[in-house]
């Protein structure tokens, strides 16, 4: 088949088949990137917190007035709620993941480093064993480590023990052994006794590695401090535990106000609602913009079947078989297709740096280019092939015909 | 009523430069029944789009009803067309989703007459070519002649003074082609101007004046067998 | 003549339904997306108080150490409780406040309600006459109440409602985490979206239930939300008049731009006095924001929303451009006819009307069926769990821009194949049979 006839042909209709080239670059571009950015979400949405997530329960509560007794109803209710058969572990604790309350500060190598990095702690005793986070390098914390939370609020503790999650400890030692070494929350020392696996913070502050900088405080917490009670069980019954413990926690002191009683799945989800909308609105638009462009292709097909028929006619009369006119839209087709997705290629790079420079977006990987590239091939060739099999089947009989 | 003088045409594309007409002088009066013939590729086409008014000349005068057309833009000439010209074409050219009734009507609407008037108009004309009882039938369901007849009742239904006629006869058979010329006859001696561009010389010996246009030139020809060549 | 061209389009239209019901669909759907994000945009950048967006300021000074100061460094986001009470005191504007978030647990005298947490503001008196806090009964407290910690309360009608059955509170006794407060207020409905004068609770929630004086909420210790930023260990009481930490938000109405000025000038000799008291380790390093310019500043419009906007305007571009194709394949494939007609009369002119009113005609019923999309796409929008989810309504004006979106962009797409259309040679039209 001959290439060269078919520019010809699209050249005479110069303005239908550059809207045609034109529509297939635009979806290109904007496929391209949002395949891109679907992908990225999803990848932020598969991102493991660290924690045996499926096995926790998280509830908030609060008492009415002010708790004199707070750190000894906490003792009594973490007794309780120990007590609570499968129940496999549980911590006061001052915020999880996911969770809409954050404890953060400035860490540094250096005392009163104004560029510190920015890390979430968690407090609460036992918190490894009930998050269910391994230790990756050095030990957790020894019983008689932890403080009481007044003791360490007035800053009554001299070179606590801390534990660095895994990511954090490789940006301050760059891949040196963490274990041992000594780091400042501003101007107070601490030694770095454990590293544990990634533990993501409950925010993310601005870059997406930061989401994995958190460090453990051997402090335990009473509820009253914004946190709640971590609750880890038996995945089958987590539902049933939970409510459970919600009586138990009623029981113990009825003037108390449960404000959540959630498993972490739960409020995973929700963390993740916004990114999961994005998602599926990209994918709508995707598939949107996919049909619409196929239908365009089959309208201007039809079209140019329907002003050809004559012509088409007089091939098959001067011998064209029915495979000749068929291959012949398909390669009209292709052509105009790789004419749109080269320049679909470099829109697509153009829109990406514009959202790279408005929205925080990576850089589009080069792989999804031959994606879109590959898709929009197979749409075409799609689309075509109905006009394509219509214009097949003209009889040569039409150019004996008088119109 | 069309005087012509020394009109010229010249078609130009990328490469090449085509003189279709040349010098052409001619004068059509009113109540003439006038036959164009000349062989293929003289220019004949030419004529009849520039007569029409449907292509701009490239040099000479052209007075159509005392009206200097090669100044007016083409709002007006549209005006001129629509007021003063019929057309009858080859191909019938009706459009098939209108139905007669509507297909007709198409000059007046762009006339702006009243609905009364159109509809007056459009029923006595389509009454003349004999088929004011299929108004309401469309296009692909008349025969060729009955066809082309609603094209005259198109062309007339505007009382044009002058009815352009390009191979009315071309894709009819001789029983209908007789019909359409007894037509044409007809309105002519009613008093429009009719030219009509054929290849046939059994039509051709039918107008009262012939006219041959050769090499982009137009010459009156005197009536004789001998001197109509078919092309 | 229009009723001509309206017949003639709906006569046209209807003999390809096929290409009609694909350009109408695909112009819907990009105005459907398009309105759609548009009006979630709309929500989230309305001006929540209009009336004084321009009048009403938000005061922020930076009481940090020097120690990692960098001259144009952004001051705290919130005031210090030293600075807030202060600055009130002072009275230098039409009208300040300063205030905080908070919650409180309720005890209702009805048995048949649990106690319940609600949500609070700690401020002072000034607050409801600078934003404009409609009353339905009572008043607000006084200065004088706020100078005394008066044990008062404003409170929501919904709360109201919900304590005593009737917006007929005032005198009322409200039990508040073990304390008695007396109702002296109840406010109508009010809620500004955003929830502009603290951006650190909820933006676009349901507001708050109950009002008291802040010099209250400090005695009665009560709880407070939002963020807190302390620049050195806070002892035992972090919202203690002396700490070292921000966490107070302080809002100034100036009615007019030279008060605005002088009231930079005041904030700057303000911060000089405390630097050279000792308070203060940085040069002043003020900003006096107006209600729209401290939105600018907290992003309140996520870059999702403007992201999605410019997906859904890009998808837009594609429907469009398929329309300008599939137009000028109807268009061209109608030379003949066009042909036709100009040799019977019409001019180009009268043929380019003809043409652009049957692409108007597919752009109000893209338009008709983009508003029905449109209105779909915001029901989704309503059941994500995003906060603002609940506001996302067309309005009137985005209506009307969904109009003027969907025959604008159809009548747009319509010029090229119109023009093209009109361009058919009568001559030629004639001899191609």
């Amino acid at each position: 088949m001959q290439v060269r006839p078919i520019i010809s042909t699209l050249r005479r209709h110069k303005t239908a088949a550059t809207l045609i080239v034109l529509e297939i670059a635009l979806t290109c571009a904007i496929v391209c990137n949002a395949v891109f950015l679907i992908g990225d979400r999803a990848a932020r949405i598969a991102r493991p917190s660290g924690t045996a997530e499926d096995e926790l329960g998280y509830i908030t509560l609060t008492g009415i007035g002010t708790k004199a007794d707070a750190t000894a109803l906490t003792a009594q209710d973490l007794a309780a709620l120990r007590a609570i058969p499968g129940v496999r572990q549980v911590s006061s604790v001052n915020m999880v993941p996911f969770g809409n309350s954050s404890w953060n500060s400035g860490i540094s190598l250096v005392k009163d480093d104004p560029n510190g990095v920015n890390v979430a702690q968690y407090m609460g005793r036992d918190l490894l064993e009930t998050f269910g986070t391994r230790i990756l390098a050095g030990r957790g914390f020894q019983p008689n480590e932890y403080l009481d939370f007044e003791a360490a609020q007035q800053g009554k503790f001299d070179h606590p023990s801390v534990i660095v999650s895994h990511a954090l400890a490789e940006r301050l030692f760059q891949g040196d052994e963490a274990v041992g070494k000594q780091i400042y929350f501003g101007d107070k020392p601490a030694i770095v006794v454990g590293v544990m696996a990634n533990l993501m913070r409950p925010n993310e502050f601005g870059e997406p590695e930061h989401a994995f900088y958190s460090v453990l405080l051997p402090v335990e917490i009473p509820y009253t401090e914004g946190g709640g009670y971590l609750v880890r069980a038996d995945p089958a019954q987590l539902d049933t535990i939970l409510a459970d413990a919600e009586s138990t926690l009623n029981r113990i002191d009825p003037a108390r106000i449960i404000l959540h009683r959630r498993t972490l799945h739960d409020i995973r989800r929700e963390y993740y609602a916004k990114d999961r909308a994005m998602a599926y609105l990209l994918v709508g638009v995707t598939l949107a913009l996919l049909l619409i462009t196929a239908l365009g292709i089959v309208g201007l097909a039809s079209f140019w079947v329907q002003q050809r028929t004559r012509q088409i006619g007089i091939r098959r009369a001067l011998g064209a078989t029915r495979g000749h006119i068929l291959r012949y839209f398909q390669l009209e087709n292709f052509i105009l297709a790789t004419a749109g997705i080269a320049l679909g290629m470099a829109l697509a790079y153009g829109l990406n740096l514009l959202l790279m420079a408005k929205y925080a977006v990576p850089r589009l990987p080069g792989e999804f280019l031959p994606i879109g590239a590959l898709l929009l091939w197979i749409l075409g060739q799609i689309a075509v092939l109905g006009p394509a099999i219509r214009a097949s089947t003209i009889a040569p009989a039409i150019a004996t015909r008088t119109v | 009523m069309l005087h012509m003088k020394n009109v010229s045409k010249v078609y130009r594309t990328e490469m090449v430069e085509t003189r279709a007409l040349h010098g052409m002088d001619l004068d059509v009066d009113a109540g003439e029944f006038v036959a164009v013939t000349g062989p293929s590729g003289s220019g004949k086409t030419t004529f009849l789009n520039i007569a029409g008014l449907l292509e701009e000349l490239s040099g000479g005068t052209y007075q159509l009803d005392g009206v200097d057309v090669q100044r007016l833009d083409d709002r007006a000439r549209s005006k001129l067309r629509n007021e003063k010209i019929g057309f009858v074409f080859q191909s019938f050219n009706l459009i098939p989703d209108l139905n007669l009734f509507d297909n007709v009507d198409v000059p007046l609407r762009y006339r702006g007459l009243p609905r009364s008037d159109r509809k007056r108009r459009i029923e006595s004309a389509l009454e003349r070519v004999g088929l004011a009882s299929r108004l309401r039938h469309f296009p692909a369901e008349l025969s060729g002649g009955q066809q082309q007849r609603v094209a005259i009742a198109r062309a007339i239904a505007g009382d044009p003074k002058l009815l352009l006629a390009d191979e009315p006869t071309g894709n009819l058979d001789s029983q209908m082609a007789r019909e359409v010329m007894q037509l044409l006859e007809e309105l002519n001696s009613q008093g429009t101007v009719v030219v009509i561009v054929t290849h046939d010389p059994e039509i051709a010996a039918r107008a009262q004046r012939n006219v041959h246009i050769v090499d982009g030139t137009a010459t009156d020809v005197e009536r004789g067998p001998t001197l109509v060549r078919s092309a | 003549m229009l009723g001509y061209y309206l017949s003639l389009a709906r006569r046209s239209l209807k003999r390809n339904k096929g290409l009609t019901v694909l350009m109408i669909v695909a112009i819907a759907f990009g105005v459907g997306a398009s309105m759609t994000t548009l009006t979630v945009l709309h929500v989230l950048a309305a001006d929540p108080i209009p009336a004084k967006s321009h009048q009403l300021y938000y005061v922020q000074l930076d009481p940090q150490p020097l120690n990692g100061y960098r001259v144009g460094d952004e001051p705290p986001y919130q005031v210090s409780r030293y600075d807030a009470e202060a600055l009130v005191r002072a009275q230098r504007a039409d009208r300040q406040a300063l205030m905080t978030g908070g919650n409180a647990a309720i005890e209702p005298d009805r048995t048949d309600i649990k106690p319940f947490f609600a949500e609070g503001r700690w401020t002072s008196s000034e607050m409801f006459a600078m934003f404009d806090i409609p009353f339905l009964a009572g008043t607000s407290w006084t200065a004088d109440d706020d100078l005394h910690a008066a044990r008062v309360a404003v409170i929501s009608r919904a709360l109201a409602e919900k304590l005593f059955g009737s917006t007929a509170a005032v005198g009322r006794t409200l039990h508040v985490e073990g304390q008695q407060l007396r109702v002296i207020g109840v406010i109508a409905d009010w809620v500004p979206h955003p929830h502009f004068y603290d951006l650190n609770t909820s933006r676009y929630g349901k507001g708050e239930q109950l009002f008291v004086p802040f010099s209250t909420s400090r005695e009665l210790k009560l709880s407070r939300s939002g963020s807190m930023d302390c620049w050195k260990e806070s002892g035992a009481d972090s919202t203690a008049l002396d700490s070292p930490c921000v966490w107070l938000q302080l809002w100034v109405e100036l009615d007019s731009p030279d008060k605005a000025s002088a009231y930079r000038d005041f904030l700057v000799s303000y911060s000089e006095d405390q630097l050279r008291s000792g308070r203060y380790q940085r040069p002043p390093n003020v900003r006096l924001r107006d209600v729209i310019g401290w939105l600018e500043l907290n992003k309140v419009v996520p870059p999702d929303a403007r992201l999605q906007t410019w997906i859904a305007l890009g998808f837009l571009l594609v429907c469009l451009v398929n329309t300008v194709g599939l137009l000028l394949t109807k268009f061209v494939r109608r030379s003949s006819e066009i042909g036709v007609r100009r040799a019977l009369g019409a001019s180009k002119r009268t043929i380019f009307i003809q043409l652009l009113v049957e692409a108007g005609m597919i752009g109000l019923a893209g338009a008709l069926l983009g508003l029905g999309l449109a209105w779909l796409g915001l029901w989704g929008v309503r059941h994500q769990p995003a906060e603002y989810a609940p506001l996302a309504h067309l309005d009137l004006p985005m209506l009307a821009a969904t109009f003027g979106l969907a025959i604008t962009s159809s009548v747009l797409a319509g010029l090229l194949p119109a023009w093209r259309g009109c361009q058919a040679s009568p001559a030629i039209q004639l001899k191609s049979h």
